[in-house]
């Protein structure tokens, strides 16, 4: 595969204060890259040095093969940028907007009358293309930002914290479209999110920023893979604790857990529970209820810095 | 796209020109905040015209019909400054709320991001200069220096609105901040009256004199108004053009500058 986002000991200093601190990271052609991280982490801080807005302190990034300072030109064609709080002028209509961003990208005028329509009805907005941005929703503004990002039919994508402050339709119905981009067009999307739900479900592959620095990266199963041993939980009859603990006990370390319920954590992952079930069922335990918890991406990040990312944002 | 020489001089024409596009609709949609821009100015102009006509038979006063013509230019200059600073505080709103991001992104030049702006608030300025000399020569005011000098004027006002505009994006540029720029208007507005534009230098003492004729805002206003109450002459016309012309190239080229300096900064 080749890589289309490639950061290299990524550093910007705002004064004294140290944004980013020694990003290296790659993001390979067709992938959905998530960059997870609380606010104030540096996400927007990478994604702007990325996308050509923001010089490095130190460092270099090369985006769809060119350098993003001395190739700024070169890069500004082949991406498509949808920033934190869709920046649109209010006074405009959905149609004027993308007209005016057609041109940016000297998109000639018989094109965009076809792309413009399409794009916006794409994004579901067709009804709304002569009303002005301001009276459109939250949601609206986004999936209009998106289309406005797509106008050049960019082969990467620059989302950033494209659903902070929406509400859960709007984000399900951004995230479809996320996903469309890149199973029919095979967009390269590099995503940042407070959310750890919208990486979870979006993104193929993760880096965690924590203070400027990358923490941790990986696939989202193989990082929560590395946090520990999923957690079983079984629910008995009160005369049969100290029989499950005596059983479970040999599959993985006892772990904290109510009255009345055991916890392990089970070493060998879900492979084992039918082991588990039958070693219990052979004992003669009757079990009551029995769940598998797989560790959370929140348990990665908390793994890695110490903190809860959730909740701590401002996720409602 | 790039392309090199003509093609890329047509992109950027086509890019400017969509931007001024963008500023002007931006305008019209909201129509109510261009107008006391337009209207201060004329009743100042109606309220001197009727209290200072006794000025005229002051010694050293410029023979003229009517206070009216006198105050002319100063009602254009005046007019212009009202919406001179919006190309700045439109640029500053740009970078507030992200849209100049949207731009930067793009593989605009970056020249058309700030003309563009410039050349929407230079056409709302023409438009209002014709607006003020049909309400001036209705109410009885002559031009001597004919069409010509009334087109001058037009241009004069636009230049003028560069200039300004100008100023108030090299502020927009190195605060990023509205009211900052908003900040820059009332050191328009007092200079306008530090000038010749309400009262001929000639008649003033001490260092308002001084101030006032060390003022460009004299140097441009003084041959305007030859052209309007004495007769045409190429040489105040091109005076009129030539001072507001050069200073618009200092200005812009500030402001192109800035920006430059704030893309860079590592």
């Amino acid at each position: 595969m080749t890589v289309v986002v490639e950061a290299t000991d990524l550093v910007r200093h705002f004064g004294d204060v140290v944004a980013v601190d020694g990003v290296d990271l790659q993001v390979e052609e067709g992938e959905v890259f998530g960059f997870l991280g609380p606010n104030g982490a540096g996400k927007s801080t990478v994604v702007r040095m990325l996308t050509t807005l923001l010089h490095p302190t130190s460092g270099s990034a090369r985006v769809g093969g060119c350098d993003v300072i001395s190739q700024a030109g070169e890069v500004r064609r082949m991406i498509g940028v949808a920033l934190q709080d869709a920046a649109i002028d209010p006074l405009m209509t959905g149609s004027e907007l993308m007209r005016l961003q057609a041109v940016l990208h000297g998109i000639p005028r018989s094109v965009i009358k076809t792309r413009g329509p399409e794009l916006l009805e794409r994004v579901g907005l067709t009804a709304a293309v002569d009303r002005r941005v301001g009276t459109y929703s939250g949601g609206m503004r986004r999936r209009l930002d998106l289309a406005l990002s797509l106008v050049h039919e960019p082969p990467i994508l620059f989302l950033d914290e494209p659903t902070t402050g929406l509400d859960p339709t709007s984000r399900q119905a951004l995230w479809e479209e996320v996903r469309r981009l890149n199973d029919e067009l095979g967009t390269t999307v590099f995503l940042t999110t407070q959310y750890l739900e919208e990486a979870d479900q979006l993104a193929g592959r993760i880096a965690i920023i924590d203070a400027g620095k990358l923490v941790r990266e990986g696939t989202p199963t193989v990082l929560k893979s590395t946090v520990g041993a999923p957690t079983l939980r079984v629910e008995v009859g009160p005369e049969h604790v100290e029989t499950t603990t005596t059983v479970m006990t040999g599959f993985g370390a006892e772990r904290p857990s109510r009255e009345g319920r055991v916890a392990i954590g089970l070493d060998e992952g879900a492979a084992r529970v039918a082991d588990v079930v039958r070693a219990l069922d052979a004992a003669g335990v009757t079990v009551i209820h029995l769940e598998l918890d797989a560790p959370s991406l929140d348990d990665v990040f908390a793994h890695a810095t110490g903190r809860r990312l959730e909740g701590s944002g401002d996720e409602q | 796209m790039t392309g090199s020489g003509l093609a890329g001089v047509m992109t950027a024409g086509s890019q400017t020109f969509e931007l001024a596009r963008r500023s002007l609709v931006g305008e019209r949609r909201q129509l109510l905040s261009v107008m006391p821009g337009l209207i201060f100015p004329l009743l100042l102009a109606a309220v001197y015209t009727k209290q200072f006509q006794r000025v005229l038979d002051m010694p050293g006063f410029p023979e003229v019909d009517s206070f009216l013509d006198f105050i002319l230019p100063a009602c254009i200059v005046q007019a212009v400054s009202f919406g001179a600073t919006a190309a700045g505080s439109e640029l500053a709103l740009d970078i507030e709320n992200g849209f100049l991001d949207r731009l930067l992104a793009s593989p605009v030049a970056r020249g058309p991001i700030l003309l563009g702006r410039l050349a929407g608030a230079a056409i709302v300025a023409s438009i209002k200069t014709l607006v003020i000399l049909a309400v001036f020569l209705v109410f009885g005011a002559e031009v001597a220096g004919g069409l010509a000098a009334m087109l001058v004027m037009v241009l004069v006002a636009a230049l003028l609105v560069l200039v300004i505009g100008g100023l108030a994006q090299v502020m927009a540029v190195r605060t990023g901040s509205q009211e900052a720029v908003g900040a820059t208007f009332p050191l328009i507005f007092v200079s306008i009256f530090m000038s010749s534009a309400f009262f001929p230098t000639t008649l003033m003492n001490g260092w308002f004199r001084v101030v006032a004729e060390y003022n460009p805002i004299s140097w441009v206003i003084n041959p305007v108004r030859r052209l309007v109450i004495v007769e045409w002459s190429t040489a105040d016309a091109l005076q009129a053009l030539g001072i507001p012309a050069v200073l618009a190239l200092g200005t812009i080229s500030a402001a192109a500058l800035a920006l430059q300096q704030r893309l860079t900064t590592p």
